[in-house]
Order: structure tokens, then C-alpha cells, then sequence
């Protein structure tokens, strides 16, 4: 199979997984039990003018299959409804905004500091295999995937917010401040940053340290890795510029698949300190029965996965012709 | 079937099962040299014994109102009270069942599922193939926290539901492995031996490629565990769980409603996370080591 062959494959099943989410998005909230349009507009704070013009426009009086079709032609012109709860307020707004922001801060750079450090400390435990430095982050790494992310984050809270208190207790901000510039709104904004920050990098540390240690660990058995030292390279060399080059790919691709995390993966943590992203937004969503949101987060998170995962793979087999031979 | 025949048979038999004896004692025996391992099924054996135990263990009912609430740790509530005046040690102690029924059901709920589209996926192949692919693809790019929490929240809270969820959300991950471990099986010689004499493809995928596929399988079952205790914690922690059972999720869920966290109850909060975090270090242990046995990679450096 071909470069451009693998590509047009891997694009046609991301077009139909984006499609069955599509699907299963539309069917999730209907075939719950009751009235099927219960769950659209059976909310009693809508009131009865966007009542009606709500089931107008997505046809809940028509039959499922006309409702579908409904459905996708909003959806394809970018119309995701309106919340229950902010009543009025259109879903791509209340996605598309400061929660977005919020959250990608607090994700990127939790998921950045993790990806750093576990590469760094794969690379040492995989070079020193069998050691004690080795046994004790295994260790440490299983223990840190052991804790409950939230409950981490309330001991760090109680910690450091109640003990010692050196962090605030919660939100993005300090409330009812008004910040003289930008420097002073940033200073407040990472001072809250701080304890989520710590809670969501050791929680995605031991992940991706037992990855890429188990990768260097695959890496060292290869015959270029022989190779290397043949040529009579140092160690130095022979791990950094072989070795972890070689096991960065397969943490690359792994890194697409979290970028998913991005958006979703902090429900719990920001329910915690009360940052206000989307992930607190799904949870508030869930527990207010705010359909028309957790539709539109659904759909914007399968999108992102699957490009996500898709560029991933096609990065790598690009850059390693043997991958699209294995998906063959 | 002639005496002979039988005679044969039965020794086969017999021989088979000394043979998985021996596999088993040969197993335990490099098992117990890891002591990562040895930690991990000691954590798991002590809280098998406390669930068992719990009603002689727990000075309470775990559900009844036996003192004033928020009390701190005193003689006669080791762990203080809960916000309505339940005593928190009790709670922990038959919370162990809950969180080992949902970790241990749900677990084995999902591997069933994932080996199940696995084996048919590798094994047939072609169009069957291609849809339980993309369903999995489906259930990979879902995210699995909001989904779990949306399908808790339209089901009803109800301890059976959250086992439903995270199973439904977990098993992606076994089909992927047990698929292509299958295609590799399926290519060997025993097995075209077999469809050669005219086995049947169930028979095959039962008696052939199912045994050789078990191991990992259930290497990927103890981490699933692991995953399924932490996610009913989460889902619980989030006011989701199933508020007639004593969960170690929902005391948490319970203390961070009540405020422990700005008042400083640190008997509310710390032990029900320390329980929930020794169960799954318990697991993880006992299947990272089983992992190193299982899939020993030719990991000799030749320089």
C-alpha cells in the first residue's frame, strides 16, 4: 500500500467514525426513556416561544427519520441550538469562549509538563533498567495512576490551601478584583493555575513515563542501536540522538490521541478547584440536564479526535514507511 | 468408543491437567520473585478479607445515624462522622464491597465485550471486520468521562448503571489487542492444522485461539479493574453514584459538598481516598508484574 493510498484509506473510516458519533449523538438523546422530545424542549424554564420555535426548527413533531435529516442539515450550517440553562444563549457560543481558553490552558501546559518529564525520566529509567533509580519511578508512576485525580487535588487543596496557604482555594481568578493591567490579571490567573496545574501533571506523568520507558527499553534491542555503538558513539550520543529519537514517534501519536484531553479530560479537576473550563461546563451540563451543551461539546470532541488521531498517523507513517506496511 | 480409546483419552486428559498444573505452579513460582507483584496480590487479598468481613468488622451500620455529624475522630468513632451523623470508619470498611463488586463486575463485563468483537474481527475478517472496527473506533472517540457521566445521569443512579457505563465505555482497548493477537494466531500451523481436518471457525476461535489469547487478556482484565475502581470513584465523586450504597465516591462527594475542604476535616477527606488509592495500587501492582511474566520481550541490550 502506498503513501497516498493509506492516507485516502485512514481519511475515509475518520469520515465514517465522525459520522456514527454524529449518529450516536443524535440517537443518544432520544431513545431515553419517555417522550423523545421530552429531552429537547420538555425543559419547564424554556419558555413557550423558543418552545416553539425550537421544535420548528429541529422538526420534534416529525418522524425520527425526517428529524435526522433535520438534524444534519443544522448541524452542516453550524447550528448547534440553544442551552436550557443560559436560556437563549446559543451552545457554540458558550463553547466557543472563555471556557475553551481556560481549559486549554490548563491542559496544555499540565499535558506538556507531564509529556517532558516522562520522556526525561523514561529515557533515564530505561538506561539505567533494573537499578533502584528504575524500581522507584515504576513505582512512583503506578501509585500516581492509583490516586483518584480529584481526590489528589483535594489534598493538595487541603495542603496548601488550608495548611499552609500558599494557593487559593478556587476559581481562575481572584472574584470581585479588579486587576489594574494585564501583568496583574496574568500573576492572578497563574497563582490559581498553580495547584490544578501539579494535580493534572502527576496524574498524566505515569502514563506516558511507563510508555516511554517501555519504548526505549524496544528501541535498545534494534540493530541500529548496535550500529551506533559500533561506529563508536558515547553513550550521551547513542541515547539522545538515537534512541529517544526513535521513541519519540510512538509517543507522538499517543500525544494526537490525548489531545482529546485537551477539551475533556479535566471534569474532574476543574470540578475541584472550580475552573471555570469546559470541563466543569460538562459536568454543570450533566447535572442541570443541559442537553443542547453536552450535544455540541459531544460532537466537537469526536471531531477533534478523530483529525487529531488522523494527523498523528499520517505524521508517523510518513515518517516511518514500515508503520502502513503493519496496518495492512 | 473402544476401552483403548478411553484408556487414551483419560490419560490424555489427566495429562493436560497436570500439565496446566504445572504451568500454574511454574508461574507462581517466578511470580513470587517479583516483589512489586507480591505487594500488589497481599493489598488485594487484605481487602477481599475486610469486604468479607465488614459487617462483624464495622462497630456500625454503615448507613445508620449513630452520632452528631461532622464529629472529629474520638474513641467512639475512629474516623469522626459523616454530614448526617454516620460513622465514617464503618462507611469505609463496607464501602470495600462496592468498590470490588463494580471494580471486578465491571471489569469483567468490558473484557467479555472487547475479546467477543476481538476474536470475531480477527477471526472472519472482511465486512464484519470492517463494522466492529469502526464501532470500536466509535467507542475510542468518545469521551469516555462525559459519556460515562451522561449515560449514569439519563439511566438513573443505581449501582447496576454505573457497572453498564463503565464497561460500555471500556472494552476498546482489549478488542484492539485480542483482535490482532488473533490474526497473528490464526496464521500458525496448529491452527491451519485444524481447519484442514475440517474444523468448524467456532471451534477454532474457542479451542485454538481463545486459550492463546487468555493470558493477556487477563493481564488486561486486572488493569481494567483498576480503571473501572477509579472511574465509579469519579462518578460517584461527582454526585452521579448510587446514593443508597456507602461508597468510598460518594463520602468524598459528600465532603466536598459539606465543605470539609475550606473547614479542614481531614479525617472526611483523606482515608476514603487513601482506600480507593491502596485497592488500585493493589491491582496496578499485581498487573504491571503479571505483565513482565506475561510478555517477556527479548529485552537483552547487545552493546
Amino acid at each position: 500500500m502506498g503513501f497516498k493510498e493509506y492516507v485516502g484509506k485512514r481519511i475515509l473510516q475518520g469520515i465514517v467514525t465522525v459520522m456514527l458519533a454524529i449518529t450516536l449523538n443524535f440517537i443518544l438523546f432520544r431513545i431515553m426513556p419517555g417522550d423523545p422530545t421530552q429531552a429537547m424542549v420538555g425543559d419547564p424554564r424554556m419558555d413557550p416561544e423558543t418552545r416553539i420555535a425550537l421544535i420548528a426548527k429541529f422538526g420534534l413533531d416529525k418522524p425520527l427519520l425526517e428529524q435526522f435529516v433535520l438534524y444534519l442539515y443544522n448541524l452542516f450550517s453550524g447550528e448547534l441550538g440553544v442551552s436550557f440553562v443560559q436560556i437563549g444563549r446559543p451552545v457554540m457560543d458558550i463553547i466557543f469562549g472563555r471556557k475553551l481558553i481556560n481549559t486549554v490552558i490548563l491542559m496544555g501546559s499540565s499535558m506538556f509538563l507531564a509529556f517532558a518529564l516522562g520522556i526525561i525520566v523514561g529515557v533515564i529509567a530505561a538506561w539505567k533498567h533494573g537499578t533502584k533509580v528504575d524500581m522507584s519511578s515504576i513505582v512512583f508512576s503506578l501509585v500516581t495512576y492509583s490516586m483518584p485525580v480529584f481526590w489528589f487535588g483535594m489534598l493538595l487543596l487541603l495542603l496548601l490551601s488550608y495548611y499552609i496557604n500558599v494557593v487559593p482555594i478556587a476559581g481562575t481568578v481572584t472574584p470581585g478584583v479588579a486587576h489594574a493591567n494585564f501583568f496583574e490579571y496574568a500573576s492572578d490567573y497563574l497563582h490559581h493555575l498553580i495547584a490544578p496545574l501539579i494535580t493534572l501533571a502527576v496524574s498524566f506523568f505515569g502514563g506516558y513515563f511507563l510508555f516511554m520507558r517501555d519504548t526505549i527499553l524496544d528501541v535498545f534491542t534494534e540493530d541500529y542501536m548496535l550500529t551506533a555503538r559500533a561506529k563508536g558513539l558515547s553513550d550521551r550520543k547513542i541515547l539522545f540522538k538515537h534512541a529517544m529519537r526513535n521513541a519519540l514517534l510512538p509517543m507522538v501519536s499517543i500525544m494526537g490521541v490525548h489531545l482529546t484531553f485537551l477539551i475533556s479530560g479535566a471534569t474532574m479537576t476543574e470540578t475541584v478547584f472550580s475552573w471555570d473550563g469546559l470541563g466543569r461546563l460538562i459536568y454543570d451540563s450533566v447535572r442541570d440536564a443541559d442537553y443542547p451543551v453536552l450535544q455540541g461539546i459531544f460532537l466537537m470532541m469526536a471531531i477533534l479526535v478523530v483529525v487529531a488521531s488522523l494527523c498523528a498517523d499520517i505524521t508517523c507513517a510518513y515518517l516511518d514507511p514500515r508503520i502502513k506496511e503493519a496496518a495492512e | 468408543m473402544t476401552l483403548d480409546a478411553q484408556t487414551t483419552s483419560g490419560a490424555l486428559l489427566r495429562e493436560r491437567v497436570s500439565s496446566h498444573a504445572t504451568r500454574v505452579k511454574g508461574f507462581w513460582t517466578i511470580y513470587k520473585g517479583s516483589r512489586i507483584g507480591m505487594v500488589g496480590v497481599s493489598l488485594v487479598l487484605a481487602f477481599i478479607i475486610i469486604a468479607f468481613v465488614a459487617p462483624w468488622l464495622a462497630p456500625y451500620h454503615p448507613r445508620a445515624l449513630v452520632g452528631t455529624p461532622f464529629l472529629p475522630p474520638t474513641e467512639e468513632h475512629l474516623l469522626g462522622t459523616d454530614q448526617v451523623g454516620r460513622d465514617i470508619y464503618s462507611e469505609l470498611l463496607w464501602g470495600t464491597r462496592i468498590s470490588l463488586m463494580v471494580g471486578l463486575l465491571a471489569s469483567a463485563f468490558a473484557v467479555a465485550i472487547g475479546t467477543t468483537i476481538g476474536l470475531l474481527s480477527g477471526y472472519y475478517r472482511g465486512p464484519l471486520d470492517s463494522v466492529l472496527m469502526r464501532i470500536t473506533d466509535l467507542f475510542i472517540t468518545l469521551p469516555a468521562l462525559p459519556f460515562m457521566l451522561i449515560l449514569a445521569a439519563l439511566l438513573g443512579r443505581n449501582i447496576w448503571n454505573i457497572i453498564f457505563v463503565i464497561a460500555i465505555t471500556g472494552w476498546t482497548g482489549t478488542a484492539r489487542m485480542v483482535r490482532s493477537q488473533t490474526l497473528s494466531i490464526k496464521e500458525r500451523p496448529y491452527v491451519e492444522a485444524a481447519r484442514s481436518i475440517g474444523a468448524r471457525g467456532s471451534q477454532i476461535v474457542i479451542r485454538h485461539i481463545l486459550p492463546n489469547v487468555f493470558p493477556l487478556v487477563f493481564a488486561n482484565a486486572i488493569i481494567g479493574i483498576v480503571d473501572a475502581i477509579l472511574a465509579e470513584s469519579g462518578i460517584s465523586f461527582l454526585g452521579l453514584g448510587d446514593p443508597t450504597q456507602p461508597s468510598w465516591g460518594m463520602i468524598l462527594y459528600y465532603a466536598n459538598k459539606a465543605g470539609a475542604l475550606a473547614t479542614g476535616r481531614w479525617w472526611f477527606i483523606i482515608p476514603p481516598g487513601v482506600c480507593i488509592m491502596l485497592v488500585a495500587i493493589g491491582f496496578a501492582f499485581s498487573s504491571y508484574s503479571l505483565d513482565q511474566i506475561l510478555n517477556p520481550r527479548l529485552r537483552k541490550r547487545r552493546w
